[in-house]
């Protein structure tokens, strides 16, 4: 159980956030420099914020009204750092022993010996840091900071060091390890995939402040806002005029048709007539519609729409495409108003490199209406 | 790393060694100004025979000495090469008055480095283009450099004879210049002008004010009874020959 | 031929070399990560005596420490003579010195990665542990190269050891003052041992540090 509060004065730079998690994992996601880094400093008393109030499973680590603070040494927090900070001059062995010290000798050499063996490492113990590769290092990274069995690991950008191919194998690994180990962990990463794939609940950072936090299903489904929904990476956010708002659905006025999108029945969106509102749906939620079958029913409200593709990007496995829909105006993003994800197998079957011109449709509940800001 | 420590470790016992200092004495230690170094190098081993004694001769600048002196340096007797920084001493009660004595009266010589061409004569030959280097003590603390430079100015050719002008730091750092050849001559001390590399022919003393050179025991010497032994060697029938062959004119000559 | 000179002059500049070592240190090291009042007048101030002729710094020097100076008279009461002692020489060789050692293993120090001694805090080390595992090692290179530099500045330092130490033979004349002395006495022959003397010694240190250097990282 963590909660977090940090305000921090910097030259060109402010970090004023507030959050709580009970977790496994937690994630500070957002882009470069808005502050994750700073955050994990400050949790592990590498940096002193100006006010606020830090408390890790029940013990005040930091409360500048009563003004507590712990060093470093005292937290009891491991951290990973970003590029690893391995010491040099120190064998595998030394580097993962180091903060083992409250051991007996005997105890000391086991308890490193276990943790050298459940990460794999056993074979390098006298090897030193500078002729490891990525990946072992990593793992010695990990090894020496779980080894004095902190009760929370902080990890920074723990992948960015690695290259691409071998970042997604080893994404894998870590979040079994991390899940295996047990512990409560708090993870910086400007990647979303990484977040999404290691991270229980994202808290989502932009210029030094928290824009929103939510466990990952929802932040994916129900961004709170325009802004969160672009940092998730969310797509296809466009921008209509409220026709009229009902308790089951929206009307929305875009690119000269009407389109519905259901109301959240727990937080229902009410907007009188002429408001702008913004919405999105999911590229693969938009679906083109079958030249050789008999359309969807327009009775059931699926938002047929009409139009071109206009370009497309391939994907490997899928393709991107870029959809302009009939209309008067300018489309909504650019050249295009929609992308359209469709798997290979469908691109190639209904040759949508030569027949440019689709029917879409998108039922109403892939569209999801952003509240404002 | 290991045998690093290993060899700091010797290196350690060997600076802590007992030992540093030579034990003293009993032990004369003379100061004296540099245009000495012929003269006493002959009259010391002399002196400590008679007296049955050791000497530490202690060379330099007068005026370096003399600030030593005066700042506490273990010198049990001072042989300046200008008797003002004797008296200096004396009235800031560091040497002892009583024992004060006029030694010697150095002169000027003109030297010329033999290997670069015949010997010059008359001081205003340093004027000639050949000779691009004239070396004299520096007139700001060196004695002799003082009276260089009076006889330079009163010979005239001080302003055109500057840019020409090589400092030496005390008598026989001037000498070395004109025994190396970099200055091609130099106003040095009569004294110490002996030496092969160098021809030398004496100025006129009236160009310059008398170079009387004086000695007084410092006051917290332990053995003032030594020093003043020594001063009077110095001054009795075997100091006085020896000083007079070094061209040093004597108290009762001048 | 006396080879006092050369015995006080190795003598002078170990003991010279650990002086400096012990007080350059960690002042390298408070340049290299704090932040204090002073600072800079205290940086300037090491750094004066490349700066000023040795002539001059060993004047005030004396000043300080002769008879009537502050220092001097403090020691003198206690019973310590330094000026015109082979002490004096250590210290000259210090002043001269330890800038040298401090601006090589304050470079050091700040090539040193703080991400690694803030790695050792958050694993619970205590800052002198930290220091002396962590810090010191990965700069030990550079102090090295430091040390050597200033050993061979105090084997060879004559200014300032000629007014505060006095040109005394057998006392306090050491190699380099020795050296001055044979060539200005024309005896070439002398001070041409005596030169060989001091070069051969910095040679074996330089090649024996050589070696020591080479480590794995």
């Amino acid at each position: 159980m963590l909660a977090v509060s940090v305000e921090k004065r910097l030259p060109g730079f402010t970090l004023d956030v507030s959050w709580a998690a009970g977790d496994a994992v937690v994630v500070l996601f957002g882009p470069s420099g808005a502050g994750k880094t700073l955050t994990l400093h400050c949790l592990a008393g590498l940096a002193r914020p100006d006010r606020g109030r830090i408390v890790v499973n029940e013990r005040v680590l930091f409360d500048s009204a009563a003004g507590v603070d712990l060093s470093p040494q005292a937290r009891r927090l491991g951290y990973v750092f970003q590029g690893y900070a391995l010491f040099p001059h120190l064998s595998v062995e030394a580097n993962v022993a180091f903060g083992v010290r409250a051991l007996a000798r005997a105890a000391r050499r086991r308890r490193v010996g276990e943790v050298l063996e459940r990460l794999g490492l056993d074979g390098l113990r006298r090897r030193y840091p500078p002729e490891l590769s990525g990946g072992q290092q990593q793992r010695v990274a990990l090894g020496r900071a779980l080894a004095p069995d902190p009760e929370v690991l902080l990890l920074d950008e723990p992948l960015s060091a690695l290259d691409a191919p071998l970042r997604r194998q080893l994404r894998e690994e870590l979040a079994r390890l991390i899940r295996e180990w047990g512990k409560t962990a708090v993870l910086v990463t400007h990647d979303l995939g990484e977040a999404f794939q290691l991270g229980d609940r994202l808290v989502v950072y932009e210029a030094g402040r928290v824009v929103h936090t939510a466990p990952k299903a929802e932040l994916l489904s129900r961004p709170a806002s325009e802004t969160v929904a672009r940092l998730v990476g969310v797509r296809n956010i466009v921008r209509g005029t409220v026709v009229k708002t009902a308790p089951d659905r929206i009307e929305i006025a875009w690119r000269g048709q009407t389109v519905e999108a259901v109301n959240s029945l727990a937080r229902p969106y009410a907007a009188a007539p002429g408001t702008p509102v913004a919405f999105f749906v999911r590229p693969e939620h938009v679906r083109l519609v079958r030249k050789d079958r008999p359309g969807p029913d327009p009775a059931h409200r699926m938002n047929l729409l009409s139009g071109m593709v206009v370009g497309e990007l391939h994907q490997g496995t899928s393709w991107t495409l870029l959809f302009r829909v009939d209309g008067p105006g300018e489309p909504s993003q650019g050249a295009y108003d929609l992308e359209i994800e469709v798997p290979t197998l469908v691109y190639e079957m209904l040759d949508v490199a030569r027949d440019r011109r689709w029917a879409v449709s998108m039922h109403r509940g892939a569209l999801q209406v952003l509240p404002t800001a | 790393m290991r045998s690093a420590i290993r060899w700091a470790v010797v290196g350690l016992l060997i600076a802590l060694a007992p030992g540093i200092a030579r034990p003293a004495g009993p032990t004369l230690t003379v100061f004296a100004a540099a245009d000495l170094a012929f003269a006493f190098d002959e009259l010391v081993p002399r002196f400590e025979r008679v007296a049955g004694a050791k000497v530490t001769l202690v060379l330099g600048s007068t005026g370096n000495l003399a600030t030593q002196i005066e700042h506490g340096a273990p010198a049990d007797v001072f042989f300046a090469a200008d008797q003002a920084f004797v008296d200096r001493l004396i009235a800031q009660q560091v040497l002892i008055a009583g024992s004060r004595a006029l030694y010697a009266q150095g002169r000027l010589a003109l030297a010329t480095a033999k290997r670069l061409g015949p010997k010059l004569t008359d001081l205003q030959a340093l004027l000639d283009p050949r000779i691009r280097h004239v070396a004299i003590a520096n007139p700001e603390h060196a004695p002799y450099g003082r009276r260089a430079e009076e006889a330079l100015r009163a010979a005239g050719i001080w302003e055109m004879l500057e840019s020409k002008l090589v400092y030496g730091e005390n008598i026989r750092h001037t000498l070395q210049f004109v025994q190396s050849g970099a200055a091609e001559a130099g106003l040095v001390a009569l004294a110490i002008a002996n030496v092969p590399e160098v021809e030398w022919v004496l100025i006129d003393a009236s160009l310059h004010s008398p170079l009387n050179q004086a000695t007084a025991v410092v006051r917290w010497s332990p053995r003032p009874e030594l020093g003043v032994r020594f001063i009077q060697f110095v001054n009795g029938p075997e100091g006085r020959a020896i000083m007079k062959r070094h061209g040093f004119l004597l108290p009762g000559e001048f | 031929m006396d080879f006092f000179p050369v015995w006080l002059s190795l003598r002078v500049a170990s003991l010279a070399t650990l002086v400096t070592l012990g007080l350059g240190v960690p002042f390298a090291w408070l340049l290299a990560r704090t932040r204090f009042r002073g600072r800079e007048l205290l940086e300037g101030l090491v750094v004066l005596p490349l700066v000023l002729p040795p002539t001059v710094l060993g004047y005030y020097l004396l000043v300080l420490i002769g008879h009537q100076g502050p220092v001097g008279r403090v020691l003198r009461a206690a019973g310590i003579e330094l000026a015109f002692t082979w002490r004096a020489a250590v210290l000259a060789a210090c002043v001269g010195s330890i800038a040298l050692l401090v601006k090589t293993a304050q470079a050091g120090f700040e090539s040193v990665d703080r991400r690694l001694e803030d790695a050792a805090r958050t694993l619970g080390r205590s800052e002198w542990s930290i220091f002396w595992v962590v810090t010191l090692p990965l700069a030990s290179r550079a102090i090295l190269a430091g040390t050597v530099l200033a050993f061979c500045r105090a084997l060879g330092d004559f200014g300032i050891t000629l007014m505060v130490a006095g040109n005394i033979p057998g006392r306090t004349q050491t190699l380099p003052l020795a050296i001055y002395d044979r060539v200005q006495a024309f005896r070439m022959g002398e001070a041409n041992v005596l030169a060989a003397i001091a070069v051969l010694v910095m040679l074996v240190l330089l090649v024996g540090v050589g070696r020591l250097a080479r480590v794995r990282y």
